[in-house]
């Protein structure tokens, strides 16, 4: 992994970055560094900020307060076209009256290049993401994926600083989706560029992302390895934005122990005592013979209410004194299917009993 | 929608008939244009082409037919220099009363023609103003400004703004963008805006009357001075020739760039 190493200087910094339109407030107070090669995922619910943030960073729009800084340079107050950022539209934004050779030439043409170069660059860029015979043609006689690609090709052939990344895999289909963004990473690493990429798809996020920086309502919530963001959430919200969680309401005790209905459990998370939150991933808990004694374990015995098989998942629900758990199980041929009105015993480690202050939203 | 029986056979008479109404007194005009008559009459005694033959000796129509394409054409160059940059700030800038503006410079096509007309002779007198090619083309701008600028405020409007933003953050300064991105995507409503104020202008008659002087006038207001006098079948033979002018300019347009496109619906 690629990571700012300890000592250097960030490449990308945000310091207490600001954007307001009119009274609301769609960016507040977000600071966060990005390392050089490092790809860092923008991830949060529709209207949280993202593309807000982004574009601030490519100079497409003013900030309202805060600081941008590049290699240590402060570019806030500079133009996007004297910024040096190469960015891929959520829409690729391709030029329709060019073809796919002049839209990636298009940059180096503003940089001055020259035509023989220019030629070779953008033969280059267009090999890098395949579509070398495609260069004559124009935009709209390309694929979505096609398209997206050259609006890739065309953010890299200018060797840009920074790369930034909209959504650009949002308009396509599940498939090629993953394709892409796989292609995307590979490319990435190759070249070793600091790249922003937002998207509100979290599985997307965490397969490619160096690390996360989750936002929610222009806030900076969690930053951290996707590692982090998914097994140790700073919050409720992220632990449910990230990842699928059953979701019950608690009380702590002064011991550390939380009480859930009947059951006594062993959770992890910093939690005060006082009413929380508990939050376990269905495909941690585990179904067993008897309930575990002993440390690190919690138990629960419970009826299936609804037992439902999805080819490579068993999913169930099972009712615990008043809650209902949601499990999953990856299957296995000959494996006993339980049958709603069963009783079936339940284990799951303490450190996947995510305790939470109990918050009112989310 | 109507598919079968006699709801569509009403609904087709229907169409039918308001095309005959809307169209009815142009078509008119060729048959009439060719008659053999002196005077126009309903139905024309004979045929004949002697209208045409006549217009060939009419030396003020052909003068006023020669200033009405020379005022078309430099009103059509002005309004489009005009209109372009309004277009862009209205289109693309971020500034309070963007939609005051648009409607202020929409205005005159919602006046009376008559009271700009006037206005317009008011106005100009004191500044000798009438009777001059300055007064024709000022008065022309103001009437056909607005047309050009909506055509060219809906061609902007359906260009998306990230296309430019792209081209910026690929180093591209403002003007760069607006000559190798945005001009070049606009061509087909600049195209159609040249041919809309190019016709308004070539058409104009009620402002025009109170601007232009003897020694200098249109072709629309010669030809309705000709008729105050004469009722001779000359003028259909000229209004033929304008309808054919008006449609040759209207086939082009559609063939060049799609007329429904270049004027904002979907298409293309
Ligand atoms: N030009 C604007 N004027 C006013 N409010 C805006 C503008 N652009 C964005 N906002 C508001 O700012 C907030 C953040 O918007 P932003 O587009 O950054 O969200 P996002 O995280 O990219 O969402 P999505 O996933 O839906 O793209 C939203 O509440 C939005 O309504
Ligand atoms: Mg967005």
């Amino acid at each position: 992994m690629t990571q700012a190493a300890p000592g250097t200087a960030p490449h990308l910094l945000l310091d207490r970055l600001e954007k307001r339109f009119g009274t609301t407030l769609a960016v507040q107070a977000l600071s966060l560094s990005v390392g050089r090669g490092e790809l860092l995922g923008l991830l949060g619910p529709s209207g949280c900020g993202k593309t807000t943030t982004l574009r601030m960073i490519g100079g497409l729009m003013p900030a309202s307060g805060g600081r941008i800084v590049v290699a240590g340079r402060d570019v806030t107050a500079l133009p996007p076209h004297r910024r040096d950022m190469g960015i891929v539209f959520q829409n690729y934004a391709l030029f329709p009256h060019m073809t796919v050779a002049q839209n990636l030439s298009f940059g180096l043409e503003m940089r001055k290049v020259p035509a023989a170069e220019r030629a070779a660059r953008v033969q280059k860029a267009l090999e890098m993401v395949r579509l070398g015979a495609f260069a004559a043609r124009r935009p709209r006689e390309l694929s979505g994926g096609q398209q997206q690609r050259v609006a890739l090709a065309r953010a890299l052939v200018i060797e840009p600083s920074i790369l930034l990344l909209d959504e650009p895999l949002s308009n396509l289909d599940a498939n090629l989706r993953e394709e892409m963004r796989n292609e995307i990473r590979d490319i990435q690493q190759r070249l070793g560029i600091t790249a922003v990429f937002v998207t509100h798809d979290q599985a997307e996020a965490l397969a490619i992302c160096d690390r996360i920086a989750v936002m929610r309502g222009g806030v900076l919530e969690q930053l951290g390895t996707p590692y982090e963001i998914y097994e140790r959430p700073a919050s409720e919200f992220v632990a449910g934005f990230v990842g699928r969680a059953n979701r019950m309401a608690a009380v702590r005790e002064a011991s550390g122990a939380v009480q859930l209905g009947p059951l006594r459990l062993q959770g992890s998370g910093e939690a005060a005592p006082g009413p929380v939150t508990v939050m376990i991933r269905p495909h941690r808990i585990a179904l067993c013979d008897a309930v575990p004694e002993g440390e690190g374990w919690n138990g629960a015995t419970g009826r299936v209410a609804r037992s439902t098989f999805i080819g490579d998942l068993l999913s169930l629900e099972v009712e615990i004194g008043g809650a209902s758990l949601l499990v999953e199980q990856h299957t296995f041929a000959g494996r006993a299917m339980p049958r709603p009105g069963e009783a079936a015993t339940l284990r799951w480690r303490a450190e996947d009993t995510l305790v939470f202050p109990r918050s009112a939203a989310a | 929608m109507i598919r079968s029986g006699p709801g569509r056979l009403f609904f087709t008479v229907l169409v039918a008939l308001l095309f005959l109404f809307l169209l009815g007194p142009v078509l008119l005009v060729f048959p009439l244009s060719f008659a053999a008559d002196s005077v126009i009459t309903w139905p024309p005694s004979g045929f004949s082409v002697k209208w045409y033959l006549a217009l060939l000796g009419q030396p003020d129509l052909a003068l006023a037919l020669r200033n009405s394409l020379v005022l078309a054409a430099i009103v059509t160059g002005l309004a489009l220099v005009v209109a372009l940059p309004a277009a862009v700030a209205i289109g693309r800038g971020q500034f309070a009363g963007r939609d005051a503006l648009m409607t202020l410079i929409s205005m005159p096509l919602l006046l009376p023609t008559i009271v700009l007309g006037l206005a317009l002779l008011i106005l100009f007198v004191g500044q000798g103003l009438i009777g001059s090619w300055t007064g024709l083309v000022l008065a022309h701008l103001l009437v056909t400004v607005p047309y050009a600028l909506r055509v060219l405020v809906t061609a902007l409007g359906t260009l998306p703004a990230s296309v430019e933003e792209a081209a910026s953050s690929l180093g591209a300064p403002a003007l760069s963008v607006f000559f190798r991105i945005t001009l070049p995507l606009m061509a087909p409503g600049l195209i159609a805006a040249a041919a809309i104020v190019f016709l308004v202008s070539f058409d104009e008659v009620v402002i025009t009357l109170f601007i232009v002087g003897p020694k200098l006038t249109t072709l629309p207001v010669a030809l309705f001075h000709y008729v105050e006098s004469r009722t001779d079948p000359l003028v259909a033979a000229v209004s033929v020739l304008m309808v054919l002018f008006s449609l040759g300019l209207v086939a082009v347009l559609e063939r060049a760039v799609g007329l429904r496109r270049a004027v904002g619906g979907k298409g293309g």
